[in-house]
């Protein structure tokens, strides 16, 4: 094969490369800068847990274990403790509270089930996403990770409005 | 006792059952399965739930299978619409007051509210009525309790009736605001917490677990309680290496016991994982020195080298020891060492009983079953709880005789057919007046009874088809214990049959397992080097004086007097942390099963005697097995041959070991030396009236039940709280006094 006839046939694969590639530029684009641009994630995505409290600011957890006991890959485990004190003094809303509260992101998958077995709507998924460490022993997060009133929550997510539609993926081009 | 045999159909189905068996049983057993709540085998029957609903042909309303016994042809439909119907609607009765705070209530995930709810019950609410709403509460220390969870089944107030004789939890109101609760406001019985055991649903709740996991966390590990010597198998609920709470075995499938613990079973395992356990071997260096931490290698050459260096070396077990450990301990005596002395600490030595046994020993369930049942001396209420239980329900269902003989009043000797109240310390006089109808007269004097008293009891035991049983405790000496194992000879042709209310766990192995032992004192005179596994007793070690003895080696979990004297402490495992055995007063030899790894560095006990054996130059050959322990048990102990811990495996059909049984032993000697004792004994003296608390010796604060923060409150007078909500451990002193305002308010943050 001479040299000429294989120059020609590079150009051609080029030229047919670069047609797609103009033909996009006009087009609305779809990918998003993160992290200098943050991301849009959906109301019901499963991020990061949230414990939360009420609005006295008692945790709601009561330790009633429901959650590690419907945790398919064992990540969740609780040491519970009895709190006898007066409503206005506890940590917890009832005299039961989670002295720990730990879960293993290492193992979890995000599969949801411990919110829905959550008899006091203590636990649900928030939607931090920024889980990666330097060391794999600090994918344990405690309750000082975890509340609500604790949790650092990354600037780098928006939350879509229930009308808004962000499944780019799955939209027709 | 054969049955006569009659036929039931249940749903279509034919069965021959024995005629006269309660319904529901039967049902039950077939597969067919109905709910219920307050029934319950062993105790009385209430019919108050309703939910065991049948129909049974040619009767006109549906009836409760608990209360209906089984007649020939009966045909019975367990399940139809109506009947479900019916089911349903008293779930959703039961359901009317019942708050739905499961994920709260300690019960939760091991209900039988729970449980039936969810297959009979009806999604549904239709009350929409508010419930009845009391806050959750205190009935004593060790008991909590959660008024509007009760579904009024009784159960708590028939066992505590039944099982222990005190009356103290009762139903009170009525309609729909009837609770149960106690007189007062707070429970002051024995604290068995039986009625917590056989609770349904979360109206009584363990306040020494409260809150601290849930059921389906624990691991349950089956073993022998490490209390009194009934032996009652128990179920260790522990999680992560600490033990939780302890349960009796399940209903059904249970050991000797069924349900029933006492308070010292259920609730007094603080111990445990208690943060005075002797965390690593210790040495005392030189004499007058502190005991410093050292490691397990040089701690064993330390003790072997000074071992070696004695003139005489003596071995001290104790009964509360396994049967594998005491017997390491035997053969470090003999093999280790010529001339090596050995002894078991023991409230009273049993071996003049089992040389002369002429019958074998009785079981709990033939107590149970039993006609007459003589009680000579003991305290069986406070020192054998089941026992005792077996002893009241013989009396109460069973109608049998109970004849007590004590110097002091208990609550059996209201249930009692003749209690005879004899002059304190005379109670042997009894065995002789038995064993030896011509020194009836004298004993009668000495013990301070007219002779009719005693011939009356001869009377009710002659006259006796059934089983008679005759039970002693430790006031019996050498001589009257051996006269009362020979009794059963002397009525060959009647079932009499004996049971020793042994002090320990292991009383009875540890006195296989050491034959030819001498008493304590002996062996702590004669020699200059001890090995001592476990702690002496308050006396012994008064009279010991271990600070002058050149070398005392201790094996021990606490750092107890014993151990703090001693000049090597091993730290050894708990009954939780080791696997072996133990004997009951039954001969049952039973397992001890290892629930959790040993706490911090401790070991097993026969496994630290076997390591300083080896350190001497004797190699027992166990490696690190308990199971070739209990087969060089097997090999060497005639009542134990052939055994081995897979004929163990099964606690509901436990293993008896063959005592030897002598018949037909002289034992005029002890006869003669027991009669020239009780003519000793003081002509007249002033009886014992006053009958002691309930708990006086179940409440006692000892080395192990003083770890669980309760028990010292209910040893200083169990005092009642102002405020009933908030755990009495966090308004008292551990001395029973109450805390101060502001040192209250330093223990919450």
């Amino acid at each position: 094969m001479s040299v000429i006839s294989e120059v020609l046939r590079s150009a051609k694969a080029v030229i047919s490369g670069m047609k797609t590639t103009i033909s996009q530029i006009p087009k609305e684009k779809w990918t998003v800068q993160y992290p200098d641009v943050p991301v849009t994630v959906q109301p019901r995505y499963r991020g990061q847990h949230l414990l939360h409290v009420d609005e006295m600011g008692k945790e709601k957890c009561v330790a009633c274990y429901l959650c590690a006991a419907a945790c398919p890959s064992d990540c969740i485990y609780i040491e519970a403790e009895d709190d006898p004190r007066p409503y206005e003094d506890r940590i917890g809303r009832d005299e039961r509270y989670a002295k720990v509260y730990n879960i293993d992101y290492g193992r979890c998958i995000f599969c949801g089930y411990c919110v829905e077995a959550c008899p006091k709507d203590a636990i649900t998924h928030g939607y931090n996403f920024e889980l990666s460490v330097y060391n794999r022993a600090d994918l344990l997060k405690t309750k000082d990770d975890l509340l609500i009133t604790k949790q650092k929550q990354s600037d780098k997510y928006r939350v879509a409005l229930s009308s808004e539609d962000v499944d780019s993926e799955f939209k027709e081009v | 006792m054969a049955e006569e045999l009659i036929k039931v159909t249940i749903d279509g189905q034919e069965f021959e059952v024995e005629k006269g068996r309660p319904l529901i049983d039967v049902i039950n057993e077939k597969g067919f399965g109905v709910p219920s709540f307050c029934y319950y085998a062993d105790l009385e029957l209430q019919a108050s739930c309703r939910m065991c609903l049948v129909r049974i042909e040619k009767m006109p309303k549906l009836q409760a299978s608990c209360v209906i016994r089984c007649t020939d042809g009966m045909e019975v439909t367990t399940k139809s619409e109506e009947i479900e119907k019916a089911q349903r609607a008293m779930g959703e009765f039961l359901l009317a007051n019942h708050p739905l705070d499961c994920p709260v209530c300690d019960r939760g995930g091991e209900c039988e509210l729970q449980e039936v709810i969810f297959d009979w019950g009806d999604v549904e609410e239709r009350f929409d009525e508010p419930k009845n709403a009391h806050p959750e509460k205190f009935l004593s220390p060790i008991v909590a309790n959660d008024q509007q969870r009760c579904i009024l089944c009784k159960r708590c107030t028939r066992v505590c009736h039944e099982w222990m004789g005190e009356d103290a939890i009762e139903a009170g109101n009525r309609g729909s605001n009837t609770v149960i609760g106690t007189y007062g406001g707070w429970l002051n019985c024995s604290q068995c917490g039986n009625c917590i055991e056989v609770c349904p649903t979360g109206t009584l709740l363990d306040g020494v677990y409260r809150h601290e996991t849930r059921p389906w966390e624990l691991d349950q590990t089956i073993t022998t309680c490490t209390y009194c010597s009934d032996g009652c198998q128990l179920s260790v609920g522990s999680r992560a290496d600490e033990v939780h709470r302890i349960v009796a075995r399940d209903r059904y499938v249970n050991g000797i016991n069924g349900e029933f613990l006492c308070i010292k079973g259920r609730f007094a395992h603080g111990f445990v994982n208690h943060g005075d356990r002797i965390k690593t071997p210790l040495i005392r260096y030189k004499k007058g020195g502190k005991l410093i931490p050292s490691t397990w290698d040089d701690a064993i050459a330390f003790a072997a080298e000074r071992i070696k260096e004695s003139k005489k070396a003596g071995v001290v077990a104790t009964s509360r020891l396994t049967n594998e450990t005491v017997h390491t301990l035997k053969r470090f005596a003999d093999e280790c060492r010529d001339g090596t002395s050995y002894a078991v600490s023991d409230t009273y030595d049993l071996a003049p009983f089992f040389e002369n046994l002429s019958a074998p020993l009785c079981t709990h369930k033939e107590i149970r079953f039993a006609e007459t049942i003589v009680v000579i001396g003991g305290d069986v209420d406070e020192e054998q709880p089941l026992t005792a239980k077996q002893i009241r329900q013989a009396v109460r269902n069973g109608g049998a005789n109970l004849i007590l003989v004590n110097d002091t009043p208990s609550r059996l000797s209201h249930q009692a057919s003749q209690f005879i109240h004899v002059n304190p310390g005379t109670v042997e006089a009894f065995v002789l007046a038995l064993a030896d109808p011509s020194a009836a007269d004298m004993a009668a004097a000495k013990m301070g009874i007219g002779r009719a008293e005693i011939d009356k009891a001869r009377e009710t035991a002659n006259a006796t088809k059934g089983d008679l049983i005759i039970m002693f405790g430790k006031e019996l000496g050498a001589e009257a214990q051996a006269v009362a194992a020979n009794l059963p000879s002397r009525h060959e042709n009647r079932n009499v049959k004996l049971h020793p209310l042994a002090g320990y766990c292991n009383s009875v192995g540890a006195s296989d397992m050491m034959p030819g032992r001498k008493p304590v004192a002996d062996v702590v005179a004669g020699s200059d080097a001890l090995l001592i596994a476990g702690s002496l007793s308050d006396e012994e070690f008064a009279a010991a004086d271990l600070a002058s003895k050149p070398f005392v080696a201790v094996q021990e979990l606490f750092l107890t007097d014993t151990a703090a004297a001693a000049d090597v402490v091993f730290p050894a495992a708990s009954f939780a942390e080791s696997d072996g055995t133990y004997t009951n007063n039954d001969g049952f030899v039973q397992r001890v099963r290892r629930a959790i790894d040993p706490v911090h560095q401790a070991k097993p006990d026969w496994m630290i005697t076997s390591l300083l054996a080896s350190e001497l130059g004797a190699d027992f050959g166990y490696s690190f097995s308990a199971s070739a322990v209990f087969r060089s048990i097997a090999e060497s102990h005639e009542a134990y041959e052939g055994l081995r811990y897979p004929d163990l495996k099964d606690e509901t059909r436990p293993v008896r070991v063959k005592h030897k049984l002598v018949s037909g032993a002289d034992v005029s000697g002890a006869v003669a030396s027991l009669r020239d004792r009780v003519s000793q004994f003081p002509d007249a003296a002033d009886k014992i009236t006053e009958e002691p608390r309930v708990g006086h010796k179940l409440h006692r604060v000892t080395t192990m039940t003083g770890k669980t923060p309760q028990f010292h409150l209910l040893a200083n007078g169990n005092p009642k709280p102002d405020d009933l909500l908030v755990s009495p451990l966090f308004q008292f002193n551990p001395d029973g006094s109450p805390k101060k305002e502001e040192e209250s308010e330093v223990a919450a943050g």
